[in-house]
């Protein structure tokens, strides 16, 4: 998208209704759940331009504000925060003259600015979590709180180009109140954003504007409290089965080598005849959180993630370790990786699972497994009697591990350790197979008998049997 | 004629019978192909998964099973013989029933195994293959296959008494010296049906099973 010039707003919404129906096509995500964001600097400002993200990726809040982060730290701090109450890539699409129909466009001020500038950013998919979170991520990056204005009272205010401001103005959008449509809304807006740019244009100092939304519109409400309560029930419960954090990776010079993703990870100690749990995810998993892997290692046989924490079930420091190593085996031909050992270790203390008759997988897959743990259906067996790791109980679910062959940041396909044919179904099937043999033999015996017709005279007279002897 | 010949009984049985296995195979080996999932074809796991409750239960119902249905086959034929001649020559009727009682016997070896291979069934309380441990899976292995031997020993025995003694009791009604003569013939083929026994009980001399 490096065209300059008129046509480059008609691109960005022509690659805006692009992105749309490839979210649609895709289905990657409710179209509902993300807002796009645009951002561009002042005319005259001349920053390194940032590629967009490619099509159809959602922005998370920490790629986000790695945008963020590098426009602010080469381009002006002084930030122009536009907030829409509720924003979609469809309000482009519809009303931004995308289909050739220029002179329509709702947005001649946006557009305007956007071709002035010479670094735009549009990223059409933010998601909505991230998105909520704009204010306080330019709020700690630049050190400054916001400042919640409307355009009459900027042009009282005096703007310095050397220290941070972050100027935010509330934009309406919900047309609950009154009728007006949402075009006529967006055009005001838009209005504004141009008043605000103009004003700006006067003060002469350069900054760095961002339009955005604080949420997505949502569905319309199909009326009904009930409807409401199911379509909020249903959006929580996609968030929740989505589990949207990504998984903990070991980086080794940049690379990605150990990838590691659990919907839940916990521990349990017996002490005293009582388990006592304590629930490591939110310490491992999700948005923003970054467990301690000091102590990992990675080579092309042996691979090693160390997860550490502090203050688990009254142990000061706490490790959880999973060891994995691949090698090549003779019978089958292939590389093949297992998880040899899962390690908890604690004031000097291991306990170590055996996984490796269980946890297995070709070396270039990911495994991946509903349900491991030690206790229900186990997959990970104390490697002694005596070892302590028969006090302990463990139990990671949706568990999905690669510790080689990674490429990218993203597992490679996942052997899962649900077959397609369990015992069961292969027993069955060879029991129904002897009996459709026995059935086919009996079947032939009956039907190779003949009733005996040598003496049948059809012509002859009728055979009588006489009632007396 | 094709569709004559498709016509027969026979025929309909063994192609339905003969399609739908060999098209199990080739669906599974091709998704098994397709789908780059060749890694999880695996024998061990199918022999240590599946019980061995299963092959012992295998073993026990086929060893009963197939020495009944070599007897019962043994007996019509010889049967229907001895009744037909029976009628020309009413003397044949009482000394032909040797012939029956050694395809009988054949039955009654069959039934013996299979009480003596369940009394050697016992639960255990493995779930996964440590836990059973090898004596179990051998147990389990050596039930089946001793079910098979006898069963398969019996089944042929049976038939082969049968036709002998089919054919004796033809004889006898031609001629009354031929029958001791093919007396003969059948003790040994009912030796036969004997060694199978013996090879099971050596089979099962060493099960075990239980914790």
């Amino acid at each position: 998208m490096a065209t300059t010039g008129r046509p480059q707003l008609r691109s960005i919404s022509a690659c805006l209704a692009v992105f749309l129906g490839l979210l649609n096509i895709l289905n990657t995500g409710n179209c509902d759940e993300q807002v796009p964001l645009i951002m561009w600097t002042s005319e005259g400002v001349s920053v390194p331009t940032q590629s967009p993200p490619t099509a159809g990726h959602i922005v998370g809040q920490q790629q986000l504000a790695s945008y963020l982060e590098k426009a602010l730290s080469v381009g002006p701090r002084n930030v122009v925060l536009f907030l829409q109450d509720k924003m979609s890539i469809e309000d482009f699409t519809m009303y931004g003259g995308a289909f050739g129909n220029k002179q329509d466009s709702v947005f001649p001020n946006l557009e305007g600015a956007l071709r002035s500038s010479s670094s735009p950013l549009v990223l059409p998919a933010v998601s909505w979590p991230a998105s909520n979170a704009v204010i306080g991520q330019l709020q700690d990056q630049l050190d400054t709180s916001p400042l919640y204005m409307d355009p009459e009272t900027l042009s009282q205010l005096r703007l310095n180009a050397s220290s941070p401001a972050l100027l935010v103005f509330r934009l309406p959008y919900g047309f609950g109140a009154d009728l007006m449509s949402a075009k006529d809304i967006l055009s005001g807006n838009d209005e504004m954003i141009g008043q605000v740019l103009s004003t700006m244009k006067t003060q002469s100092v350069p900054y760095t504007a961002i339009y955005t939304a604080l949420q997505p519109p949502g569905r319309l409400p199909r009326g009904g409290w009930r409807e409401r309560e199911r379509e909020r029930e249903r959006q929580r419960k996609i968030k929740e089965k989505a589990g949207i954090y990504g998984p903990v990776e070991f980086k080794e010079e940049d690379n990605t080598c150990i990838l590691l993703w659990a919907q839940g990870l916990s521990v349990s100690i017996l002490r005293s005849g009582r388990w006592e749990e304590h629930d490591l995810t939110p310490l491992t998993f999700g948005e923003g959180v970054s467990p301690k892997l000091d102590g990992s290692t990675c080579d092309k046989s042996k691979a090693r993630l160390v997860l550490n924490y502090e203050n688990i079930l009254g142990h000061r420091s706490f490790k959880l370790i999973f060891a994995m190593s691949q090698r090549h085996y003779k019978v089958s031909a292939r590389r093949w990786f297992t998880l040899d050992a899962v390690v908890l270790e604690y004031d000097g203390t291991h306990a170590t699972f055996n996984g490796s008759r269980h946890v297995y997988a070709p070396a270039e897959y990911s495994y991946r497994c509903g349900s491991v743990t030690n206790f229900r259906w186990p997959v990970l067996i104390p490697r002694t009697s005596k070892d302590p790791a028969n006090q302990w109980r463990v139990s990671f679910a949706d568990f999905q591990i690669q510790g080689f062959n990674v490429t990218g940041s993203d597992f490679s396909y996942a052997s899962d350790c649900a077959g397609f044919f369990s015992p069961g179904i292969w027993m069955g099937l060879m029991t129904s197979l002897l009996m459709v043999l026995v059935l086919t033999y009996g079947l032939h015996m009956i039907m190779q008998l003949h009733t005996m017709d040598r003496f049948d005279d059809p012509k002859g007279p009728a055979i009588s049997v006489p009632l007396t002897e | 004629m094709l569709l004559e010949c498709m016509m027969n009984g026979h025929a309909i049985l063994y192609t339905g019978v003969t399609v739908a296995f060999w098209s199990t195979i080739l669906i599974v080996g091709i998704c098994y192909t397709i789908f780059d999932l060749g890694f999880r074809f695996d024998v061990a796991w199918f022999l240590t998964e599946t019980s061995p409750f299963m092959w012992a239960n295998l073993g026990i119902g086929l060893a009963i099973s197939l020495s009944v249905v070599g007897a019962a086959w043994g007996i019509y034929i010889t049967g229907s013989s001895i009744i037909g001649g029976g009628v020309k020559a009413p003397r044949i009727k009482t000394k032909n029933l040797v012939s029956i009682i050694f395809c009988e016997a054949v039955a009654i070896y069959g039934i013996i195994m299979a009480i003596v291979i369940s009394n050697m069934a016992e639960s255990f309380s493995g779930t996964t293959p440590e836990t059973i441990g090898a004596r179990n899976y051998q147990a389990g292995y050596s039930m089946f296959g001793a079910g098979l031997t006898v069963g398969f020993s019996n089944l042929f025995c049976g038939i082969c008494v049968g036709i002998v003694g089919s054919g004796a009791a033809l004889a006898d009604a031609q001629n009354a010296s031929l029958f001791v003569k093919i007396l003969i013939v059948e003790i040994f083929g009912s030796a036969i049906g004997l060694f199978g026994v013996i090879v099971a009980i050596l089979q099962t001399s060493k099960v075990k099973m239980g914790d």
